[in-house]
This record gives C-alpha cells, structure tokens and sequence, in this order.
C-alpha cells in the first residue's frame, strides 16, 4: 500500500449520508403532525314524524261512572284505585312548561295549573290528600307512550282524545275544550294561517295541531320541536314566524310575552281528557266520577276561572259524553 | 488564506476540463467521480482527502445544529405552549360545564336563585373567558384550532345571553324561563362542549407528537458523526502504516473532538429522554384526571337535570352511571382512574383518595335516586343543592376538590420534568457543532502538515 486512498473517507460518508437522510424521512412520516377537524355537532334536528293514522276517524265515548265515588282510603279491593292507593301515591305525567295549564313556578317549585288541579282532584278522591302525588314530566309525543310503559297512572297534559290513541290508551270524559290557532307577533298585519304562507310555524312534535299544520294546503314550513316552549324560544330569537297550538296554551305564551297576539280561526276543536292505561275500566269510572263531581261542586269551573281568565271567552268544562 | 496556502480545492485544473458548450451537468459530475481518487501526486491526493473530511465535519456540524435546535424546540413548544393549551382546554372544558350545571342547580332550588350559586356560575363564566383568552394567545397564526377557539368564544356569547334571558322570566315567575334554560344546556352539551374537547384532543396529539420528537435517537447526526470519525481514523491508521510515522496529532485531535460531540449528543438524549418520559406519564395522569373530572361533571349535570326535567326512572339516570363507571371502571382493571395508576404506580395513594370520595358520592347519589323514584322529590332536590354534610351536593364537592388537587399536582410534577428535560439539551443546538467544527479545523492543520512535509 503506497499511494493516500482516497475512495474509502468518501465511501464512509456517502453511506453515512445516505442513512442519515433514510432515517431523517422514516422519522418525518412517523411524525404527521396531527390537525383538528371541523367542528361537527349542532343540535339534534327536529323530529317530523306526523304521528301515525290508521285511518280511524271516529272517536269513542268514556265510560260511565259506577255508582257514587268510594270514600277516600277505602278504594275497593282489587280495583286499579287499591292497587295505587297502596303505594301510597299518584303517578301522573304533565308538562311543566305550560303557563297557566300545567307549569312550574319557577319561585316556588311547584306544579300548576289547570291540568294540575285534575290530578290533585284525582289524588284527593284516593288519599283524601291531594299532594300524595309524583309529577312525572312528559315530553308531548312520549305521551302515549307513558302509559302503556306503565310509568305513569294517568297523563293530564292537554291530551286530546283521538281515534288513533284510543286504539293504546283509554279516556275520561273531556274536561276542557280547546281551538287550535295561531300566535305571531303584535304588530304583525297577519290574521289568517293562510298569511303565513311559505313561512317557519313551529309546534310540537306528536301533537294533533302537528297533523293539523301539516294538512293544511297552503304552503307552510312546519318546525315541530319537543315541546311549546321550545317554539317559544325559537319564535322570540326570531326562527319562526309563528306558533300554533291550542287557545289555552298560546294564552299562556302571550301572557309570558305582551309583545304577541293570538289570531285567526280555529284550526281544529280538541277535546282534553285524562289518559288511562287501556282496559282499566274500573279506573276510567273512578276519574269520570271524579270529573263529574268537579263539573257539579263548581269546582273544575272555579280552576278555569282562576287559570284561565285572561281567555276571552273563558273556556267552559265540557259537557260530560258517555257511550254506555 | 488556508486554502491558497494549502492548496485546497476541489475543483483543480486537472479535474476540470475546459468545458465545452455541450458538457451537460451529467457529464461533468461522471468525470470528477471517475477521475477524482485517481492518479495524481500524494499530495494532491492528501488534499482531497482532508477536503473530504472536512466536508463531512461541516456537514455533519450543520445537521447537528438542525436537529438540536428541533429538538430543544420540540421539548420547550411541549412544555410551555402545548401544556398550556392542552391545560387550558381542560380547565375551560371544566368550568363550561360546571357553569352549566351550577345554573340548573340554582333553577331546579326553586325561588330566587341562592347569591352563592349565582356567584359560583359567575366565576365559572369569567374562568371560561379568561381561558379562552389564553388558549387565542398561544395558537400560532393558520393553526386549526383557532377555529375551534373562536367557535367557543361566539358561541359562549349566545349561551350567556340564553341563561340570562331564563334569569329574567324566572325573576318573574314564568316558565318560559326553563325553556331557555334547557335551550342554553342543549347549545352547551351539542356544540361547545365538543368543540373544547376537540381542542383538547388536537392538544392531546400535538403534545404526543414534540414528546415523539423529543425523545427519539438522532440517527442522522450519529450516522453521520460515526462515519466522519471512521473516516478519520481510518486515514490515520492507514497513513501511519504507509508512512512508518507516530500518529498524526491534528487528526488524533479530530477523532477526540468528534467523540465529544457524539457522547455530547448522546448522554443529552437519554437524560432527556428519562424526564420526557416522566413527563408524558405525568402528563398521562393529568389528563386521565382531567377526563374524570370532566365525567363525574357531567354526571352531575345529568344528576340536576334528570330533577329539573322531573323525568325520573332508570332510563334517564343511564347517563351518570355511565359517566361514573369511566372514570371508576367497570369492575375490572380499567377506568380512567385505574389508567392513571397505570402510567405513574406512585400515584396510587392519591388515587385511592378519589375513589373513597367517588364511592362516597355514588352512595349519595343512589339516595337522591331512591327519594325522587319513590314520590320524595324535595328531599331529592334538598340533596342535590343542599349542603348538609351527607347531602349528594357536599360528597360532590369533596369529590371535586380532591380531583382537582391531584390534577394540580400532577401538572407541577409534568412541569418540573418537562423542564429538566429541556436543561438536559441546554447546548445541545450549539455545543456538539462547535466540537465538530473544531474537528474539521485540526483534520485542516494535521494533514496540511503532512502535505507540508512533501514541499
């Protein structure tokens, strides 16, 4: 060996370099740097379901009661009554976002209103005590649903007596009746539902007005969200146009806002009843005698009064209709 | 002058040819790599030896300093910045949900809301902000989470004018009031909370990337800087056997300088590496409590509203037990908490603390359950806003507070690690090149000394 090799410190640092930069792009795809995708999220859309129809369009009576009612605490033996008399109180679904109907104060807690006076009714012919009650809240299209689940005894929340709930839920006799119509703003030129064309009515989803709106064929955007006060919210952040639901509920709404009004016609009658588990025939006697009673003391007059004054006219009880 | 003196130059006469106009680049490199190592005198052939190796000293000193410097970058982005934000995320995520929660509370009470609950979701607003302040201050410009933050910030807006609005109708005895309020939980729960955790998640992975960057072996300066002390050692091996001479002491100070820098490199690496490695763990933990702060936050939320919506039942309360059984696992070895000790074994103690304050909670909670399903709906809500020393309210808030010490500690003991970790590469950027230039310089006066001898 004589000569200064040259060749080798080359060969050295050419496949150094060649690793280097091998292993300089192995760690450069191992370190993707990580980005945030979009947002997603939003809330849920509203549901547009229309409630079934089975095509029934005739309703049924209720049942008429048997006799006079049992004294509170003595509930015959092996009656639907004993049975809740026994736990030791009412299960009822309502709603709390009803003003004047069925709500909550928000300054005491308690539940009131109209419906809420039936259900202590209820209670009071049971216990002889009308706070022996649990309020369970109900969403409107979860109505049906309750009772059959047998999550509740009874459901007082302005539920309409209807060919398709009679096919899952039994009756009382109506206690109440009601108009659906339309609430919009004070200083809006609209009368009709038919000013309303190709605008955003909001009400809740499951409700008979739903099915109401959406056979009217006159161009409306229907937004049915859970419940009443949900429209509300959306009708005063200035989304709809318009709420339509039942007189006595959009009372409630234009009591809580002076800046609306209630107009039109009425778009549909509805007839307001307790719902029961089906088949209980002995329980759907038991509130029709409860409701009879009340039509007859004045005292479910003396509650519409009281909650439901600001009406003009104030609604009356409704005439007890029985088909036996 | 060195070059002139010492006649260095890649480029001599006899490599290049006069060019002509149709010598492509091609060409021209084809012939230097053909004629380069051939022919010549010695030293002309020493010359481009040492221009060889000062090349790969140069190069390996600039590589050095490039991955130093991305290195310490990494370590210092990792414990400053990212932490920050990542913590940030966190805190933010806490307080919006805690706000919103605080504020159920004070509705469900019933009555004027308590001045101390009002208080408390006023607070936990101002946090919100400030963080969302400090979270837009150290986003670097065209970051994707700025997206998110300013999604968080508009929306935070709306959703305190919502609950104000509630506020105002339940002054005034109307329920509208809860339809607001349960609007501003909905805009809460479906879209600022996922765009929190979003940014919490994209901080999660940024903070795992520098860590990976951090901490991984530095190939490319390794590679190189061996294969630059081959090369010299192997010269000088070769030269002392040609020529019978002692050992060239400018090349002999070259291959020392290039250990040096390469067992600079190396012990910064593992040191480093050991308190990133704390680091992560501890920063593991963090998170892991940071997400079981989070679940049992939320469980309390689900706790107040399953009472506000009066939906009672098995169904509605599916929510917390599932919150709960994340963070306490599901009997198994897992969970957020059983993660936790996983990453740091010493940390079991201060765990089984949050368990103990966990189960005391649950046990309230299943109370507040069995009052409200069996017809006892006040003494259910007096639990839940109550501060009685068995109420769910208190065994929550202990819950909390020891959840959020723990979270505390864990951050400071991160903090420390991180920063021990960025002094272990204090000098890494500069250090190793300089001995590596200093290399380059000896190999230059060892071998002129050598070409010397020749003249």
């Amino acid at each position: 060996m004589s000569v200064v090799n040259i060749a080798r410190p080359v060969r050295y640092l050419c496949v150094a370099a060649v690793l280097a930069v091998a292993s300089l792009w192995v760690a450069g795809a191992g370190t993707a740097t990580p980005s945030g995708a979009a947002v997603t999220g939003g809330a849920p859309a509203p549901g547009t379901t229309p409630g079934a129809t089975s095509g029934c369009t005739q309703t049924k009576e209720s049942l008429r009661p048997m006799g006079a009612l049992p004294a509170p605490g003595a509930m015959p033996r092996g009656s639907t009554m004993a049975a809740i008399a026994g736990r030791g109180r009412l299960i009822a679904g309502v709603d709390q976002g009803k003003y004047l109907v069925g709500y909550r104060n928000p300054m005491t807690g308690d539940l009131q209103g109209s419906d809420i006076d039936i259900v202590r009714q209820i209670a009071a012919a049971i216990f002889g005590d009308p706070n022996r009650v649990q309020f369970v809240v109900l969403d409107v299209a979860d109505r049906v649903g309750a009772i059959e689940r047998g999550q509740v005894d009874v459901v007082v929340n302005t539920f309409t007596v209807t060919c398709d709930r009679q096919q899952h839920v039994d009756f009382s006799t109506a206690y109440l009746a009601a108009a659906q119509r339309v609430l919009v703003p004070i200083n809006s030129k609209v009368t009709e539902i038919e000013g309303l064309t190709g605008a955003q009515v909001c009400t809740s989803v499951g409700s008979t007005t739903e099915q109401v709106l959406r056979a009217l064929p006159i161009g409306l955007h229907v937004v049915s969200l859970p419940g009443i006060p949900d429209c509300m919210v959306e009708f005063q952040r200035g989304r709809v146009a318009a709420v339509s639901s039942d007189d006595v509920i959009l009372a409630g709404l234009a009591a809580q806002d002076p800046q609306t009004k209630v107009i039109g016609r009425p778009l549909a009658h509805a007839l307001y009843a307790v719902g029961m588990k089906h088949d209980a025939t002995d329980f759907v006697r038991f509130v029709n005698a409860v409701l009879e009673r009340a039509r007859s003391d004045g005292s479910l007059a003396h509650s519409d009064q009281r909650w439901l004054g600001v009406l003009d006219p104030v609604p009356q009880p409704a005439p007890a209709r029985y088909r036996d | 002058m060195w070059a002139r003196r010492y006649g260095f130059s890649l480029m001599s006469a006899s490599v290049l040819p006069p060019s002509g106009a149709a010598l492509n680049t091609v060409e021209l490199l084809r012939r230097v790599v053909r004629t380069f190592p051939a022919g010549l005198t010695t030293p002309e052939r020493l010359r481009r030896v040492a221009a060889v190796l000062v090349v790969g000293c140069v190069v390996t000193a600039v590589v050095s300093v490039l991955a130093g410097a991305a290195r310490a970058n990494a370590v210092r982005d990792s414990g400053t910045r990212i932490a920050a934000l990542s913590a940030d995320a966190a805190e933010l995520y806490q307080s919006l949900a805690d706000a919103d929660a605080t504020a159920t509370r004070g509705y469900v009470s019933g009555g004027l809301e308590p001045t101390a609950v009002r208080a408390h979701y006023d607070e936990d607003i101002a946090r919100a902000a400030d963080r969302v302040v400090h979270a837009a201050n150290g986003l670097p410009g065209g970051d994707p989470a700025a997206a998110q933050v300013s999604t968080i910030a508009s929306q935070l807006q709306t959703y305190t004018g919502l609950m104000e609005t509630a506020r105002a109708y339940n002054r005034e005895g109307r329920p509208l009031g809860q339809a607001y309020l349960s609007n501003a939980s909905r805009l809460m729960s479906t879209s600022i909370l996922p765009a929190v955790e979003q940014l919490r998640q994209g901080q999660k992975a940024a903070l795992a990337t520098a860590y990976q960057r951090g901490g991984t072996v530095p190939f490319a300066v390794l590679l190189l800087g061996i294969a630059v002390l081959g090369g010299v050692i192997d010269h000088a091996v070769l030269e002392q056997r040609r020529t019978n001479k002692i050992l060239n002491t400018g090349l002999l100070a070259a291959g020392l300088a290039l250990v040096a820098a390469l067992l600079w490199w190396v012990v910064a690496v593992i040191v480093a590496g050991n308190h990133l490695d704390a680091a992560r763990r501890h920063s593991d933990v963090a998170i892991a409590l940071d997400d079981s702060r989070t679940a049992v936050l939320l469980a309390r939320s689900n706790e107040s509203l399953v009472l506000v919506a009066r939906s009672g039942g098995e169904s509605s309360d599916q929510s917390f037990t599932t919150q709960m059984h994340r963070v306490a696992g599901w009997g198994g070895d897992d969970g957020l908490l059983a993660d936790a000790v996983h990453s740091v074994p010493a940390s079991a103690p201060e765990i089984q603390s949050i368990r103990t304050a966990l189960e005391k909670w649950w046990a309230a909670h299943r109370h507040v359950r069995e009052l409200d399903d069996g017809g006892q709906y006040l003494q259910a809500v007096a639990s839940v806003t109550g501060t009685d020393p068995t109420s769910s309210n208190a065994a929550f808030e202990h819950l909390d507070a020891v959840v959020h010490k723990a979270i505390v500690a864990e951050r400071g003991t991160f903090t420390v690690e991180d920063s021990r970790a960025g002094s272990a590469l204090t000098g890494l950027t500069v250090g190793p090149a300089v001995l590596t230039s200093l290399a380059a310089a000896a190999v230059i006066i060892g071998i002129g000394r050598r070409v010397g001898e020749y003249r």
